[in-house]
């Protein structure tokens, strides 16, 4: 503002963005200002709307109402073309680099005219001088650590020499190490040019360390904008998770409401005394890396016990997929183990949780929650064939009668038992996913963001036969991204964090400002009894 | 879920895989479909029509002469279904490796393969009879269920894709095949008047052959009733039974099969054999059955039964039943062709004839399977 060079500061203004998908308004009315020379963090939690904030200003999305100045001029970015014109990089999430191509080649991937490879070995060198972002640009990316490839997606951005830098979650893969490094690299960014950067996560640590403004989104507003200088953990951890609980928390009135099993007296017994019960499935230090070695689970200990709702709360990437997996057989273990009932089950081997009793509903049902191609009642059959069969041959009359049983049981509804699966709606796909598991009298059930693209209806209908599960003595691991569902179900609350437990809390009467601050990655108690109580047990074993 | 649909591959695998759904669809959709079958084979037929008279000859007297040498003269039908039994053996066995989500075709040479231990066997081993002969063509089955093995070997220790290793093994068949026919202790023939002549095995002894049977005049090799009691063996197995529902459950979703315990691994191999079983099986009945190479096995012998048996696997929609009148329709052009020579048209038309027709019966369920993406896609889309 104060320097009198010919362009005036270089200041990003968003204001009155909104944006609906469908009826989900996934930001509304949100205004912020980048400013040049400054690192501005966006902080919420999933579905906050702070990713859908950043791809409208980088041209991914068009906004239904309102303006983008830059520099004082009015921008209308419709297309990342006009983005890129205009100066503005994005690194996004999820690596946009292609494996088999060598690091200058993935550089160059999105250019338009004649491949330069000479231009583009010097620019890299360039900028990675620059910034001592050290790379070989022969290499191949395949062949390159996640740490080093997050690199080469900052270089492929720097390059360009862009005015407006924006990273959504971009330490998610990477070690502290790497984060910090990253770190410096955009100070330099930011103090030797005259760039703005924009930083997207849900880290405290990192919000707090690397920005100089923040911006607190929940459920696609604005909740609050402040220096970071004036910023602690704990108050940002309130406004990323705080009152957002509108919702009546599960009382025991709710829960008495379904039936037999006598909540209070379980109420008041089970959050201090859980190991007085043998835990039904137990995971003992379990570690595991994906094909890039990132690391998935980090020495993950937790016990899951019959009767009660156990749930792990955390932001999405931290390891919930990984164990969905894990217990759907198709994850193995580095190191480690996983114990239903007492006995040690092989992981990754196929239909090994399934046969000891663990029933999945998975996070993603198309992928390997059923079989699109198979009608609804051969998809009830996928685990246990055998059961249709009647002098040696499968009868298609008993699936169909079975399957007309669960439509009516489950309010499923479709043409009947032999639509195919495909031609249901989501919410009833799942609900036939749900059937199946239930009725496989499983040991334990896992439902794994169960919710995710269901209506309220239908989330209400889920989370509802989930407390009848566990009321009649199931043991139920319940994943979400959603806090608000956690919070209405939950016996008990793990959270997770970079692929262990970081902490663990009653489901009621939830400390909501310690809950924020678990998610973000801060133990307010470094050792806290609990988390050292459930390894320790672990460890006995 | 929209990634992958719109991913062309995948199109193309799911195309393969697909069931004929329109047998399970409205009244409108049956229309539909019978209406663009009948269109596109006339269509077919059309051009067909059309390229002959570009070259000079006569459609009526090619077409009449097609249809004499595959259906109307008298005893036809016998070499015609002589000529189909191998197409739907191999037929069969592509089925079942597709519904398990491998791409075998490498057909051609586990039936070469087949064929050449199954004349090896009955050749060499001096005994009569229908020992024999049950032993040959188990020899030629578990020749080719041992090729093809090679190929699902090397996918489930080293990855490689068993499209590419299917295909090259073919190469090598040929390869092996060519040298034993010029080795005397292999197959190569040992009587003296035929030393060194052109690369011909013994012939089978007549007691070492599979009898034939003679309906209404028209002879063929008692196999052709063994192929089609194989299909409906299979089209049973794959539907009323726990193995081949989950055979199935692994070709269309590899991960919830894992999930539920079929293992990719057992499966996918037992299903490589049996697809390699049948196209040696297929070798095996072709030589002992007459039909092919009078009873000799020579080098150029598959007559490339193993490559139009994935063409009639192709048409049938992988329909183990729908490939019994796909294999009949291949077979009679096989033998409709032997009687161009007197209308002095190439005989190659027969093949572009045979290309144009399986255009047109890939044509209609193209259609239908692109209709019900596009209905799934919006669905999909209508959800998120």
């Amino acid at each position: 503002m104060s320097s009198q060079v010919s362009s005036p500061p270089l200041d990003v203004e968003m204001a009155g963005i909104t944006k609906t998908f469908g009826s989900v308004v996934a930001c509304d009315d949100v205004s912020l200002t980048l400013r040049q020379g400054r690192i501005h963090g966006i902080l919420g939690e999933n579905g906050a709307g702070k990713s859908t904030l950043m791809k409208i200003l980088s041209g991914l999305y068009l906004p239904d109402a309102g303006n983008i100045t830059i520099a004082g001029s009015a921008q209308h970015i419709d297309s990342p073309n006009t983005a890129r014109q205009l100066g503005i990089a994005m690194v996004h999430q999820h690596f946009s680099l292609v494996p088999a191509l060598k690091v200058w080649e993935n550089v160059l991937l999105g250019d338009t005219g004649p491949l330069r490879e000479k231009l583009a070995r010097k620019k890299i060198t360039e900028v990675s001088q620059h910034y001592s972002l050290d790379i070989n640009p022969d290499a191949k990316v395949e062949t390159l650590p996640v740490g080093v490839r997050q690199r080469v997606e900052i270089i492929k951005c720097l390059v360009h020499d862009p005015r407006i830098v924006i990273l959504d979650e971009p330490t998610s893969v990477l070690s502290p190490a790497e984060s910090d490094s990253l770190f410096k690299v955009l100070r330099q960014v930011v103090s030797q040019g005259n760039h703005c950067v924009a930083l997207v996560s849900h880290k405290l640590n990192e919000i707090l360390t690397a920005t100089d403004d923040i911006t607190i989104m929940r459920q696609g507003k604005v909740v609050t904008q402040l220096a970071t200088s004036r910023a602690d953990a704990a108050m940002l951890a309130e406004a990323m998770v705080g009152r957002k609980v509108n919702l009546p928390l599960a009382l025991p009135e709710d829960r008495i409401y379904h039936g037999t099993a006598d909540a209070p007296n379980e109420n008041a017994a089970k959050p201090p005394t859980p190991p007085a019960k043998s835990p039904i499935l137990s995971i003992q230090a379990a570690k595991a890396c994906d094909t890039n070695g990132a690391v998935l689970l980090d020495s993950l200990n937790f016990d899951i016990y019959p009767g009660e709702i156990t749930a792990i709360a955390g932001v999405e990437g931290n390891g919930q997929s990984a164990i969905d997996q894990l217990l759907s057989s198709l994850l193995r273990l580095d190191s480690g183990k996983v114990e239903v009932d007492g006995k040690t089950v092989k992981t990754g081997k196929p239909g090994a949780f399934e046969q000891a009793g663990v029933a999945v509903v998975s996070e993603d049902r198309h992928d390997s929650g059923c079989v699109m191609d198979m009608s609804l009642a051969e998809n009830l059959f996928l685990a246990n064939p055998q059961e249709a069969r009647r002098g040696g041959l499968l009868q298609p009359k008993v699936m169909s009668a079975r399957a007309q049983q669960m439509i009516e049981d489950f309010s499923i509804t479709a043409s009947g038992p032999q639509a195919l699966m495909w031609s249901l709606s989501g919410g009833n796909q799942q609900r036939v996913v749900l059937a199946r598991s239930l009725t496989s009298q499983p040991k334990v059930l896992i439902a794994s963001q169960p919710t995710r693209g269901l209506d309220v209806g239908a989330v209400e209908y889920f989370l509802d036969r989930l407390k009848i599960a566990a009321e009649a003595g199931l043991a139920v691991l319940f994943i979400s991204h959603e806090l608000e569902e956690i919070l209405h179900v939950a016996d008990r609350i793990l959270v997770l964090y970079a692929g262990r437990i970081i902490g663990e809390m009653p489901g009621q009467d939830v400390d909501m400002r310690r809950l924020g601050l678990l998610m973000g990655g801060i133990d307010e108690v470094p050792h806290s009894g609990v988390t050292h109580g459930a390894t320790s047990g672990a460890a006995a074993r | 879920m929209n990634q992958s649909l719109r991913n062309s591959s995948d199109w193309f695998a799911g195309f393969l895989k697909d069931t004929p759904s329109f047998l399970k669809h409205t009244l409108y959709d049956k229309w539909l479909v019978t209406g663009l079958y009948v269109v596109s084979i006339f269509s077919a037929l059309a051009v067909s029509a059309l390229l002959i008279w570009a070259t000079d000859g006569s459609w009526r007297s090619v077409f009449s002469a097609m249809l004499d040498g595959s259906l109307s003269n008298p005893g036809r039908w016998g070499a015609t279904i002589g000529e189909s039994t191998p197409l739907l053996l191999v037929a069969l066995g592509t089925i079942i490796s597709v519904r398990a989500g491998l791409i075998n075709i490498g057909q051609e040479g586990q039936l070469l393969i087949g064929a050449a231990v199954t004349t090896f066997i009955a050749v060499r081993i001096d005994h009569p009879g229908p020992l024999i002969l049950t032993l040959a063509l188990l020899g030629g089955l578990l020749a080719g269920a041992l090729w093809a093995w090679i190929a699902a070997g090397l996918k489930y220790w080293r990855r490689v894709p068993e499209v590419l290793t299917t295909l090259l093994l073919v190469t090598v068949a040929a390869q092996l095949v060519g040298y034993s026919l010029k080795t005397t202790t292999l197959l190569l023939d040992r009587s003296p008047d035929h030393a060194n002549r052109n690369q011909v095995s013994d012939k089978i002894p007549a007691n070492i052959r599979i009898p034939r049977l003679t309906i209404f005049g028209n002879e063929f090799p008692l196999s052709a009733l063994v192929a089609m009691a194989l299909a409906v063996v299979l089209a049973i197995w794959l539907v009323r039974t726990a193995t081949g529902f989950r055979l199935r459950m692994l070709g269309m979703n590899q991960k919830v099969a894992h999930r539920v315990g079929v293992s990719a691994v057992k499966y996918g191999m037992a299903a490589m054999a049996v697809s390699g079983g049948l196209a040696g099986l297929a070798g095996a009945m072709m030589i002992t059955g007459g039909d092919f190479g009078s009873y000799t096995f020579t080098a150029g012998f598959s007559s490339f039964i193993g490559w139009e048996g994935l063409l009639v696997a192709l048409v049938a929609r992988n329909h183990p039943l729908a490939a019994i009148p796909m294999a009949f329709i291949f077979g009679s052009l096989r033998t409709g062709s032997g009687f161009l020579a007197a209308t002095g048209v190439e005989r190659e038309i027969s093949n572009v004839v045979q290309a144009l027709i399986v255009l047109a019966l890939l044509l209609p369920p193209a259609v239908l399977y692109a209709r019900e993406r596009r209905k799934l896609l919006a669905t999909v889309k209508a959800r998120t």
